[in-house]
This record gives structure tokens, sequence and C-alpha cells, in this order.
């Protein structure tokens, strides 16, 4: 039955899609008319000039409507209603998924799951509302992509609902690991210690490849170039390496150096060009990567630079301190754009920009993630529900698919296959203090998994990548995690005792209770799901 | 997605003054990707250099000519590059891997080679004293066709003896510049003569031809739409037309007009122009004057003059404006250097400092109603939290921005090369510190190669470095 729905709700007339832009996304007009330009083309080509034109319009009117345009506030008024509505709601949902918790097999859940729907007309109304917000985000991509009308993106918004299971630990560092990075490609693992290596892992197999010796202090930061070859570590010797991951051996033989203090993080460019580090010493340097030459110093702050990163067209870089500031840069300028800091001043200890560049999301140390709009300069959402005041720790973004399945290469291909489909599945991971690792939904905050006792001891690191998540922490482990979709949670018994037998110390994984907490939202997308995978 | 945090940016689009100077050898022809990441450099020893725009630092080099470098063209993925030299060979790189992925002989030295926009196992080629060649790479032997020089005729009904002055004159046509028309159908073509061109690359005939200056044609180019061309002769006019559609469905060659939209001239001082191109959008023309330090620049709604950049002392020769922003690249004639003129911006202060503003004007301060009412501290933080309730997307790339999905989405990723070691004969300076630099020494590059990028006043430098060359770290 929802199979039947979804195609019927998809191709709805364009005037109504519209309509719908006018009424959410009423400052940008640019994005109001990308679908005519996106269909015609293979035609000619529009001109540079007029996009530029158009962006400029639009900046200099937010500009000069000092970012408070009416659109917004309508918007914000009806945002307002829709919280109204969500803060109503919990009790139903929570009884919803207290109902739905004693089922064991998916089937059994969708019938379940349906009849409930029907049942509380407030559930519907609540999944309308969603739906039209999210018909406004996704549909531009969709429309500029122009393919695939097959991969069916339901109406209804679907919640993430990640469910990581653990596969591996991998042992082999003497002490602490400050930071776990998977490869952009996937099948590497690296992870810097503060025993002064780094260890390169193969995300499949867990298998040890390679420990990259040289440093002659702890490492506190590892970063990947985006062709996956190439590795980058900073430490506290104050040297950047820049290492080969097939040979093992630095790729250059002279490190970078010009840092005067402990170098503390580190990230490539998105074309692998240029590598921002931030320092103790309190600078920001981006590196010529090829000449191994520092191209610029940003007095970037008045504390040790704890976070950086860089947007994913590599024109800005994001950084944070624990002075509390998080700052945007130009990267062809070094100029800074925007400061961003929260009433509290909390200090921050990592950084990281939304997959699609428009948000940044900070840890800091008052146990809050905040994902800031940098262009307006606004906490736009607080996450909570872990535990950080005293140590740096840092995770990032995860995307899943709904029809992710258990393998990281499938995962990859599908997310290139729909790529519709993607705008489902954000999430947030994070490590705690007390040794978990928690999963937020980027839209709702819920929390939406809790992998509890993941290290013994502080986690410091959590890194996604498709279905794979690796941990880092304080007893030098890293654990590895994998996807499980909703079809396989009929084997969760299985899975659960698989759990238990590999990780000693990892609790049997809330599987049931939690996710449904956070798919209190809509039940039918899982259905899908589920319809699609029976077929 | 730095355009959203910056306005004043967009606001000048044409190039103000230096902001780079970077040298490798002595570089002779310019020609930037479609893109605008990458910079391709000539130089007269025959090398090509690939400069990264972002790290303004040598991301590739391409060694296999002999001789001076005088035209470059890039494939629209930007993985192939053409270059063609004044020893008789055209090469098409393969920027994946640095090789020749192909190598096409002539027998004269080459004015241009155009890779055709969307074939880049095409090209088209003017060469010195030969007519002009339309070359097919896709077979393991490349195919050269001829293309004709002499102008259409139309009184087929003339006298002999007619007919003989007219054979005399066609002789002497030479083809000096040619260029692919925007969709790749058609080929247009400047003669020594003044003659254009436009010739069909299907059935290499010239369909339409018309005398549009008095003397050679040096340049030809094109806006990105390709409704724009520009001409450079040595006449010391340079002129714009309006290029009609050429593909059109059933055009009839003889109802062909190109109507001449500008001159550009200097009257005052005679000047004649070393190189033209026309800006991102085609909304400028810029010019390299000969034997003469500035740059010129007009703006092409009205015709007028616009700017008169002064820098380099020294006379410029190849200029190319960015696909996209408002950054020129000039190469000096003397020095071999490649000036980059683009637009500055001041820091603006109020983005390091979130609580202050930069206003216009004063502005009235009006009290909120509750702005200073005192709540506890968790009614503030509950209200706040409840407050973000926005739908955020946080995975769909704003489609507006940007201008690699017309390039084609993914495209061609140029790998990052640790060890650009082999060192270059010519005198490259090392930076030593801030200000001073010093000679390279020999052997020295294995670290990979730090071009040296002058900031500010190039000719100030030179002298500092001459001065300290026999320093050492």
């Amino acid at each position: 039955m929802t199979v039947d729905s979804t195609p019927t709700a998809l191709p709805e007339p364009p005037t109504k899609r519209r309509k719908i832009h006018d009424d959410s996304t009423g400052s940008t007009p640019q994005r109001f008319d990308t679908p005519d330009k996106a269909a015609d083309k293979h035609g000619l080509r529009v001109s540079v000039r007029e996009k530029e034109l158009d962006s400029r319009s639009i900046s200099q009117s937010r500009s000069r409507s000092g970012s408070r345009s009416p659109s917004r506030e309508r918007r914000q008024e009806t945002d307002y209603y829709s919280s109204d509505r969500r803060s109503r709601s919990p009790s139903s949902s929570r009884s919803r998924s207290r109902s739905r918790s004693p089922r064991s097999s998916s089937r059994s859940r969708t019938s379940s799951s349906r009849r409930f729907r029907s049942a509380s007309p407030r559930s519907r109304l609540r999944s309308l509302s969603r739906s039209r917000s999210d018909l406004r985000s996704p549909s531009p991509l969709r429309d500029v992509l122009g393919h695939d009308p097959s991969s069916a993106t339901p109406p209804a918004r679907q919640p993430v609902r990640p469910h990581y299971v653990p596969r591996m630990v991998l042992t082999g560092h003497s002490k602490a690991i400050s930071q776990v990075r998977i490869s952009p490609d996937g099948r590497w693992i690296a992870s810097a210690s503060a025993d002064g290596t780094i260890r390169i892992w193969e995300a499949a197999t867990g298998a040890h490849m390679d420990t990259l010796v040289g440093h002659m202090a702890g490492v506190s930061a590892v970063a990947w170039a985006p062709d996956s070859q190439t590795l980058a570590t900073g430490s506290d010797d104050k040297a950047i390496r820049l290492w080969d991951r097939v040979t093992g051996r630095p790729a250059r033989v002279k490190p970078l150096l010009g840092h005067h203090n402990y170098v503390y993080c580190l990230a490539f460019s998105p074309k692998g060009n240029i590598l921002a580090s931030g320092s103790y010493d309190e600078a920001v340097f981006l590196w010529d990567v090829r000449a191994g030459r520092q191209m610029r110093s940003l007095p970037a702050h008045s504390d040790p630079v704890s976070g950086i990163d860089f947007c994913c067209d590599g024109t800005l870089v994001v950084s944070c301190s624990t002075d509390g500031l998080t700052r945007i840069w130009d990267t062809s300028t070094g100029q800074c754009l925007r400061t961003m800091v929260h009433e509290d001043n909390p200090p921050n200890t990592s950084v990281c920009f939304a997959p699609n560049g428009r948000y940044v999301l900070t840890f800091s140390m008052d146990s809050c993630l905040r994902l800031w709009d940098y262009v307006s300069g606004t906490v736009k959402k607080t996450y909570q529900g872990h535990e950080n005041s005293k140590f740096s720790i840092g995770g990032c973004f995860g995307t899943l698919t709904p029809t992710a399945t258990t393998t990281a290469i499938d995962a990859e291909e599908d997310g290139v296959k729909n790529n519709s489909n993607i705008g489902e599945g954000a999430f947030i991971a994070a490590p705690s203090e007390d040794g978990d690792i928690v999963l937020w939904d980027v839209k709702t905050k819920r929390v939406v998994q809790r992998v509890r006792g993941a290290h013994d001891g502080v986690c410091f690191w959590v890194d996604v990548h498709g279905d794979t998540m690796v941990s880092a922490g304080q007893d030098g482990q890293i654990k590895v995690y994998r996807h499980r979709g909703p079809d396989a949670s009929s084997d969760d018994d299985a899975v659960n005792g698989k759990v238990n037998g590999v990780a000693s110390g990892i609790k049997a994984l809330d599987v049931n209770g939690t996710p449904a907490d956070g798919v209190s939202g809509s039940v039918t997308p899982l259905m899908d799901v589920d319809v699609k995978k029976e077929e | 997605m730095n355009l959203l945090l910056s306005d004043d940016y967009l606001l000048q689009d044409y190039p103000e003054n230096i902001t780079n100077t970077i040298r490798s050898g002595h570089t002779t022809c310019l020609r930037f990707n479609r893109k605008g990441d990458y910079l391709a450099s000539g130089r007269v020893d025959g090398t090509v250099v690939v400069w990264d725009l972002e790290t303004m630092g040598v991301a590739r080099k391409l060694r296999g000519h002999r001789a001076a470098i005088t035209s470059l063209s890039w494939s629209r993925c930007g993985q192939y590059l053409l270059s063609a030299c004044q020893g008789w060979r055209a090469v098409l790189w393969d920027l994946q891997d640095g090789t020749r992925y192909r190598e096409v002989r002539f027998r004269a030295p080459i004015y241009t080679a155009d890779l055709h926009p969307w074939n880049h196992n095409k090209f088209v080629a003017s060469i010195f004293d030969e007519a002009p060649s339309l070359v097919d790479m896709t077979t393991p032997s490349d195919v050269k066709h001829t293309l004709p020089s002499a102008p259409k005729r139309t009184n087929t009904d003339a006298d002999a003896a007619t007919k003989e002055k007219q054979a005399k004159e066609d002789a002497k046509q030479m083809t000096t510049a040619t260029v692919w028309t925007a969709t790749g159908d058609h080929i247009l073509a400047g003669t020594n003569k003044g003659r254009f061109n436009i010739i069909d690359a299907n059935t290499h005939e010239i369909i339409w031809s018309e005398k549009i200056c008095s003397s050679v044609v040096t340049t030809l180019r094109l806006t990105g739409s390709g409704r724009e061309l520009l001409v450079n002769s040595q006449d010391r006019i340079i002129r714009t037309f309006h290029l009609p559609n050429l593909s059109a469905e059933g055009l009839d060659p003889d109802t062909i007009q190109m109507p001449l939209e500008h001159k550009f001239q200097d009257v005052v001082n005679r000047l004649s122009w070393n190189h033209v191109t026309f800006s991102a959008t085609g909304e400028y023309v810029a010019a390299s004057t000969y034997n003469n330090h500035e740059l010129y620049i007009w703006e092409r709604n009205h015709g007028s003059l616009v700017r008169m950049l002064e820098g380099p002392k020294e006379e410029q020769g190849v200029i190319e404006w960015h696909p996209h922003r408002a950054l020129l690249a000039a190469c000096g004639l003397e020095t071999g250097r490649i000036y980059i003129w683009s637009v500055t911006t001041p820091q603006r202060w109020s983005a390091l400092a979130p609580d202050f503003v930069e206003v216009e004007e004063n502005v009235e301060y009006i009290e909120k109603e509750d702005e200073f009412d005192i709540h506890p501290q968790e009614e503030i933080n509950k209200r706040r939290l409840d407050r973000e309730d926005e739908d955020i997307d946080v995975l769909t790339v704003d489609p507006s921005k940007g201008y690699d999905e017309e390039v084609g989405g993914e495209g061609f990723r140029m790998p990052v090369l640790f060890n650009l070691g082999e060192s270059d004969s010519e005198e490259e300076f090392v930076a030593v510190s801030t200000g001073t630099v010093r000679r390279r020494s020999l052997g020295e590059g294995q670290e990979g190669e730090a071009p040296v990028e002058e900031k500010a006043v190039g000719g100030k430098k030179t002298i500092a470095a001459k001065g300290t060359k026999g320093r050492r770290r």
C-alpha cells in the first residue's frame, strides 16, 4: 500500500511544488527558478554572469534587510506552530513506540503500525506537515540531477534509523587514541595515538596494514587526502607529516614545519591540494601540499585551535578554538568571513561542516553539539545527550540511505544511484566521555542510537563512512561498527549474541527500543523499505 | 560557498591590482581551464607548466616540446591539454598521469591550435605559411584535413582575367588564426589579409567569408556562450562582432550577417595590441599593449575604456581572463613572469567580532519589549531549544552556486603530486624568509619545488634577490 502511495505522491504537479517553495523559502528566488534552468540544461548554457548577479542580489538583500527578511519571520511563525504540535505529540509518539516495541518480526510491525497510524488522526496531520517541509528541501537536488524518478522518495519524512552493531575490536596502540578516521573511499582506517604512531587498518577485515613511525611525540591529528593515498598527521612534536598509504613511508622526506606548538587538528581540502592545520600556537596554517610550503598563516584564535575543516567545495575553512569562537575563513584570501560564538562561550573542541557545506557543527565542552547556520550566524540546532566537559572529542555527520545494505561498497553505490534518497538519512555521531557513542537525528535533535560502553574511559573520536562507523578511546582500542538495515533486524537476537561474544563490556544494544524512539514520527517509510527488501 | 558570506566581492567585476606574481621559467603563453582552477603556461624552453590557482603553485610540469610554446587549449573535462610549439609539433597531454596522449607533427611552426569544444580528439591548427589543418586523432594514426584559406567567391560567371587575378590573390591568403565555434560545428578562421572565413567542420568548406579588417588577423576569441567574437588585428583596432547562430536549422550561408559591434583603439597613441581577451561573461574586453606597459580594459556595453592597469615595468604579452572570476593573468615579455591581477577586498572587521555590525549610517537603537526581562537560566535554555525547530537540510547541495555542475559534475580531478622534483635549469628563487629569497642551488628540489611567489611589487623583489644570491640557509 505504501509502495503504491509513493509514486502517486511524487509526480506532483509542478505548480504545487512551486507553491511550497514560495511559502517557505520566499527569500531565495534562485532556488525557485532552478528547475526551469535544469530543464534546458542540455541546451544553451546559462551564462555565468546571470548566476553571479542572482546570488549578488540575494546577498545584498540579505544584508540590507538586516538578516530579518519578512519571509524568515513568517517561517519562524510556522515553525513555531509546528513546534507546538511537536511538543504536544510526544505523548502519542511514545505510546506508539511502546506499542511497537514488543513485536519481533518486521511483518507484524508493519501491520500494527499501519493500524495505529490510521487510528490517530494527529499523527497523520504531523506526517503531512513534515512531508511539506521535506518536499521543499530535497527537490532542487532531484531536479538538477534530473534522473531517477524510479527511486521513490517517500513523501513522508523517513527519520534516520541508524543501527550500528559492533563488529570488530582493533588493538595495537599502547596508549590512548586521539583520532580515528576512515579513508574517503571507505577501505581504510587510520588511527593516531598518544604513543606516537599511526596505524592503518583495513576497514573490511580489520587487518593491520601498517604502523607509521616517525613522530617524536604523541600524534593528535590524522587526515586522509581525498584520493585515500596520502595521510597527513600532526603531532605534539610540532611537525606535520605526510605519508604514503601504500608504502607506509613518508610521502615527503621533510615534515611540514612551521607551527610553534603542538599540531592539534588537520584537514585536507576536497581537491587534496591544500592542507589546513590548527595548532596550540593559536594559528591556522594553510599548506600547499604539493610543494610542502606554508601558503598562509591565519591569526585565528586566542587559544589553541582545536578543530578545523574544509567545506565541500573547498572555498571555506572553519576553525574553532577553546576560546569559544568558531571562525569561517575564505580559503583564497585568508580573510575571516564570519565569527560565531555562543552566549555562554563554552570552549569548542571540534568542528565540521555539514555534508552540503551549508552548516557548521561545533562540539563544545558544555556537553552540547551546536549546528550553526554560518550565514545568519545563529544556532539552528543543539544536540544534547552525551557528556563532554573535560576532553577534546570529535565526531561527524553520517548518512544512511533508506535502502542501505550491509556492505559499505553497496552503500556507496546506492548513494550514487539514488541521490534523492540521501536527504532522508542524516545523523550526527559523537563520542561521550562516559565511553558511549551517541547518534542524533539531524532534524529532530533526537538521540536515535546510543552505543553504551563502547570504550573504557573516554571515547575520543567517532567517524562514520556509509555503513561503517569507527570509534577510538582512552583504552587504546578501535571499534568498528556496521550498520544493519531494518531488514536484518529480524535476527537481532543473533546479532546481540555475537556482539556480546566479540566485545566484552559492550552491553547489548538497545536495538528495538532506542531507534524506535526516533522513528516515532512516521512509520510508513520503514514499511516501504521492508517491502522493497522482500521483493 | 564563500559567496554566501561576502557581498562586496561581486561589486567590482574587473581586476584592479596585482595580487600574485608567479614564475616558472620564461612564460610565453597562458590558458585557464574551463573550471578556472588551473592555469596552463607555456615556456620558451618548451615546458608546459600547470598552475594550481588555489595554491599558486605548480601542479604539473609537462616536458616534451623543444621550442617555445605558442598555443594552449584545454579539453572540456580538464583532463587533456593541447600545446603547440614553434617546433612544428602539437602535443595532447593527459593530465591524469602527465603523459603524451598524442603527438602530431606539422611541416611548419604552429600559430594556434584549438581543441574541439566537446571532443578532445579533434583540433584545428593554423600553421605558418601553410593551409590550416583539422586534425582528427580518434584513430591510432591521426588524420589531417587541410582547410581552405581562399575566400568564397560568388561571381562564378566572371571572365577569365578576373578569375586569374582572384586566383592570384587567393593564393596569397594564409590563415593565421583559427578557433572553434561553441558547438564545434564550424571553424572560424582569420587570414593575413584581414579576411574572416567560416568553415564547415564536416565538409571542410568555407561557407561564408568577408574582409573584416585591413591587416593580419592575430587573435580570434569567443565568449563562453559563443555569441560574440573578438578579433585582434595588426591594423591597431580590436573589433567585436555578434556571431550569428551557425547551428540554426536550415541556415543559408548566403544570408549570414556578422554585424560589427565595437572598434576599440587608442587614437591618440596609435597603440597596437599584443593580445586580447574577453572577460568571463564577455562584458569586458582586455588587451595588452605593444611597446607599452599598460593593460587596457573596455566595457562592451557602451564601448568605453574603463580602466588602464599599470603595474609591472615591462611590456606584457598574452593575457587571459579567468573563466568566471574578475581575475586576469598576463605574462611579461621580458622576464617571463606571470602577473595575476585580481580584486582585493579589505578584511571586514565585523566578521571578526560577532556582536559588531558594520552600518552605513547611524541606527537608532530601539529596545525590544522583553529585552532586559530577567528569566531563570533554565527557562532561557528551554526557550532557546524550543526555538530550534527550523527544518534543516544538511545534505542537499545548493544547486545555484556551482560552476562545477556546468562542467559536468564530477569531472576530472588532477592528482596531487609530491615529486615535481625535476629542478629547472633557469634561475628560480627560493624563499628563505619573508622578504628574502635566494637562488636555487643545483640539485635541490628533490623535495618538491617551491615556486617563487613574489608578492606585491615583483620588480623590487628581483633586485633584492640578486643582491642576496650568495646567501645560504
